[in-house]
């Protein structure tokens, strides 16, 4: 017997639908696809992290035998710009490159290695700027302007009440500033596929994205070709993480496609992923808190400084969501949060699981732990008198769906094996290793929020074959988006597994559905068969029972077909009949909608929330400063759970993602270049590093009244681990560590400074 | 630019290949390929075997993970002439008559999402367990530490082994 402790009260296996050919390897990712005559595409990166190109010179790496297109910035037709809120990032730099990631011209060849050396046989003449590595020294008013518009990429602010009053009237006041690293998605599959030109005149995209119908839009425009002309096939991915949202390789491999004719295939390795993927926004947030000696908050003020790297994606977007949740679940009567967005040129940070909450939430929950120590009184009692009751307004004073959410992370968090077993908490490996425990909890907003196009659509048919075809226009990339829609089709619709066909992920089979972000996925799939389902199997029994003569009444649909009142062994008429009834008209139905949003005009304001609370126990060795984590539990509120193993894989694989943002996540940049350039030194976490035991919770109940359904969960578990291990740290050794990954240097040094005794006596 | 002028020195791949015959999932291959081709471009190019996965070809991830004569290896670190007159085991040799009970467990179990580690990680614990009937956490943990998940955080995987032990 394995000595693991795993639990959860997630119970129910099904069979995920791309199950068997994961496990057997029979699935072909897009970077597993080849093609008749195709050549291998490179793209080549800039040298500099900020230079004026002189000169390309391109001569030698076309005259090399095998290489059959090379690309420059001359040779794209329509808009050399790309970029989900607005295009400012090149397809190809002209005359000037931003980071280590701009590209400035690709090549197709034979091979891969030929395309490699023609790389290096393109001479570009650069002459290098001074470099903006920091974007404090973004914002000094002697800095190189890196846009048109200069270094500020955005700015958001909430305010409410008079913090400046506020702070007069309190009894004690915790200042800090908090640092977050630069952290990096680390999908096991880097960026990569084939595009292939179609003898129809047409392009099909086989590449990875978590919005067919956007990439579709952005090629359509650099190529200058109509969107029709374009079929992005975008699912499956080996991981995304919100890495993989904005265009990455396609813009490339289309160019070159185009001008050779032949299918390209682009996949990036490693380190060229790392040099140009995107990353989580470094932020650096001062926040300063004032309460009463009763433990009432009384004042909040944040400033957040976002480093956004060269270029914009959905750098605006990032920012407002930390602004939106910098007070999180708790009332606060006067807060004052003011953002800033960088631009540097640094790697681009962008859309990353989280989206600013997890930066926001670190620097919240440090704020509520010292508070409580400074009061006296114990960190979730604090929580629990500052905690927004259901009915409350949201973060930034708007309307919401009313959530007790908050409420219930915390009780069930406080009602926990981690902080009920007393004889664990003290138990030490060894006198040089410290054990603690900390709890933090976090609130996130699902879906693109207010102001913001949040379509969503699904479409239901019953196809030639009899099979009930779902169709939604979004992207398999682990996440288990198609274990959701097969059993919400089964429980909503009544067949069985072996009825339903899904297409997901291909722009000329599946309807617009937005994107496959912000925790939005599983929540819009089931709004829409919530819609789609009544005139669906309306018009199948009515079919059923003009076939077979029994009145409508007496039908429903279950396994196989339309079974009667007294059916018993097999359906009255199987769906491929209706099929076959049907044939010249096809039962189809689609809905198109908008994700739910308050009615506040608060730019990306949410409406539909979830929560988690989590505690962690580590084990700090006080001679290394490792830090270990020991023990993890989360609880979680985000409405019923659809796809049970899915619902625990995000919150397990979330809190270990977010325990290496922790304790070991840093894509280190020195004056704009990548010190970490592969797994060798940017170490995410291994079976090694992971607690042994783990315990998550699903709190399924929604506030009376809500029909809002299930929440996505993709992101929630990622938000409250790192503020509960370092509160755990704290506890440990009385070290209040603020800047992450937790240095184990820090920790050496903090305990030789007190010659490990004070963190004896300050532990409790 | 002193760039190119090193570049220019940079020979053209090379162009001489090498005969070697290995077997593959059971079946013999002869192949003519580069001395130095990777065992895991072989696999994915040569025999069109794309379970096997590349992810970040030093050999710290093991999304490549194959068995070589018995033993668990990276097969982007091996060369051809190195797997010259081997026996290799790759993930689609291990599911040939269905199911491994090893695939079974990773399905009922969570073992995966994206599948992308998936291959390698499930050759691991093929080769975990080739070594040991009964492994113990320890060995567990040193048999999967060179296989890299990021999207389970582990704990589907560790059922999974868990399932296997107890049955």
């Amino acid at each position: 017997m394995v000595n693991f402790s795993y639990s959860s009260n997630l119970q129910g296996s099904f069979e995920r639908p791309d199950g068997v050919d994961k496990v057997t390897a029979n699935l072909k990712f897009l970077t597993d696809l080849s093609f008749p005559n195709m050549l291998y595409g490179k793209i080549l990166r800039s040298v500099y992290p900020h230079a004026k190109i002189i000169s390309i010179s391109a001569k030698n790496a076309e005259e090399l035998p095998g290489v059959r297109a090379v690309i420059t910035s001359k040779d794209v037709p329509g808009l050399n710009r790309f970029g989900l809120i607005f295009p400012d990032q090149p397809v190809l730099c002209e005359d000037r490159v931003r980071y280590v990631g701009d590209a400035v011209a690709a090549v197709a060849a034979e091979t891969e290695e030929i395309a490699e050396k023609a790389l290096q046989l393109i001479e570009v003449e650069y002459e290098p700027l001074p470099v903006i590595d920091d974007p404090e020294k973004a914002l000094l008013p002697s800095a190189p302007q890196l846009h048109p518009d200069g270094n500020i990429l955005h700015q958001a602010s909430y305010q409410k009440g008079n913090v400046e009053e506020a702070f007069q009237t309190c009894d004690f006041i915790v200042e800090e500033t908090y640092e977050l690293p630069r952290q990096m998605h680390a999908y096991m599959e880097t960026e990569g596929g084939v595009i292939v030109p179609e003898k129809d005149g047409r392009i099909t995209v086989y590449a990875g994205t978590q919005h067919g119908y956007k990439d579709r839009f952005q090629l359509a425009r650099i190529l200058d070709i109509p969107e029709s002309k374009i079929r992005v096939v975008s699912s499956p991915m080996g991981g995304s993480f919100g890495g993989k949202d904005e265009l990455n390789i396609q813009p490339y491999g289309a160019l070159l496609a185009i001008k050779t004719g032949c299918p390209v295939k682009i996949h990036q390795s490693r380190r060229e992923s790392v040099r140009s993927g995107l990353k989580r926004h470094p932020m650096k947030i001062t926040m300063k808190t004032g309460a009463s000696r009763s433990g009432k908050i009384l004042a909040h003020q944040v400033r957040i400084i976002a480093d956004t790297g060269a270029y914009a994606t959905l750098g605006p977007a990032v920012l407002d969501f930390a602004v939106e949740h910098a007070a999180g679940p708790y009332i606060i009567r006067n807060v004052h949060v003011e953002g800033v967005s960088v631009y540097t040129n640094n790697g681009v940070a962008g859309e990353f699981r989280g989206f600013g909450g997890n930066q926001v939430t670190f620097a919240l929950e440090g704020q509520m732990d010292r508070l409580a120590a400074k009061l006296g009184i114990c960190p979730m009692e604090l929580r629990k008198r500052n905690l927004r009751k259901a009915d409350d307004p949201g973060p930034v004073g708007q309307e919401i769906a009313p959530t007790d959410g908050a409420a219930q992370v915390l009780k069930a968090i406080s009602q926990s094996l981690l902080l009920n077993n007393k004889e664990k908490r003290e138990e030490s490996t060894s006198q040089w290793k410290k054990t603690g425990i900390g709890v933090a909890i976090a609130m996130h907003g699902g879906g693109l929020g207010f102001g913001r196009l949040d379509p969503a659509g699904g479409r239901i048919s019953l196809n030639e074959e009899g099979k009930i075809e779902i169709s939604f226009g979004f992207e398999e990339f682990g996440q288990g988006l198609l274990s959701v829609i097969e059993q919400l089709a089964i429980k909503e619709i009544g067949c069985s597994s072996n009825d339903i066909k899904i297409t997901i992920g291909d722009t000329d089979c599946v309807p617009s559905s937005g994107s496959s972000t912000a925790s939005r996925g599983t929540s819009m799939v089931w709004h829409a068969l919530q819609r789609m389902k009544g005139p669906f199997k309306k018009r199948l029994l009515e079919k059923a029972s003009q076939c077979t003569g029994v009145p409508v009444d007496q039908l429903y649909l279950g396994p196989s077909g339309i079974w009667s009142c007294e059916s018993k062994t097999e359906p009255l008429i199987t769906y491929q009949q209706i099929a076959y009834e049907t044939k010249d008209d096809p039962i189809q139905i689609e809905t198109e909608f908008h994700f739910p949003t308050t009615p506040h005009s608060i730019p990306g304001g949410h409406y539909l929330y979830s929560f988690a609370a989590c505690a962690a126990r580590v084990e700090v060795d006080v001679l290394t400063g490792i830090v270990r984590v020991k023990n993890l539990e989360q609880s979680v509120a985000a409405g019923p759970v659809i796809y049970p193993t899915g619902y625990l894989g995000q919150i397990e694989g979330g809190s270990v993602m977010a325990l290496g943002y922790t304790l070991l996540e840093e894509a280190l940049m020195e004056k704009g270049k990548y010190v970490t350039e592969n797994f060798d030194s940017y170490l995410i976490p291994t079976i090694n590093d992971i607690p042994l035991s783990m315990n998550i919770t699903a709190i399924e109940d929604l506030y009376e009244g809500d029909e809002y359904g299930p929440r996505g969960v993709g992101e929630i578990g990622t938000v409250a681990v790192a503020p509960a291990i370092v509160k755990a740290i704290y506890d440990a050794i009385g070290l209040w560590v603020t800047k992450l990954p937790v240095s184990r240097e820090e920790i050496v040094k903090a305990v030789n400074q007190r010659e490990m005794k004070e963190w004896l006596t300050t532990k409790l | 630019m002193a760039d190119n002028k090193i570049v220019e020195k940079i020979k053209s791949p090379l162009e001489e290949k090498i005969k070697i015959s290995l077997v593959v999932n059971g079946q013999e291959k002869e192949l003519l390929v580069n001395a130095t081709m990777r065992l895991a471009d072989i696999l994915r190019e040569e025999l069109q075997l794309t379970g096997t996965k590349v992810s970040c070809e030093i050999g710290r991830c093991g999304a490549c993970s194959v068995i070589m004569d018995g033993k668990l290896v990276n097969s982007c670190l091996v060369r051809a002439y190195q797997a010259n007159q081997k026996e290799i085991l790759t993930i689609e040799g291990l599911g040939m008559n269905g199911l491994h009970p090893i695939q079974k467990a990773f399905l009922e179990e969570g073992g995966f999402q994206c599948g992308y580690c998936t291959p390698g990680m499930i050759i691991a614990v093929k080769a975990l367990f080739d070594q040991y009937a009964n492994p113990t956490k320890e060995q567990i943990l040193e048999g999967l530490s060179g296989n890299l998940c990021r999207c389970t955080g582990y704990g589907g995987i560790i059922r999974a082994i868990q399932k296997l032990t107890e049955s």
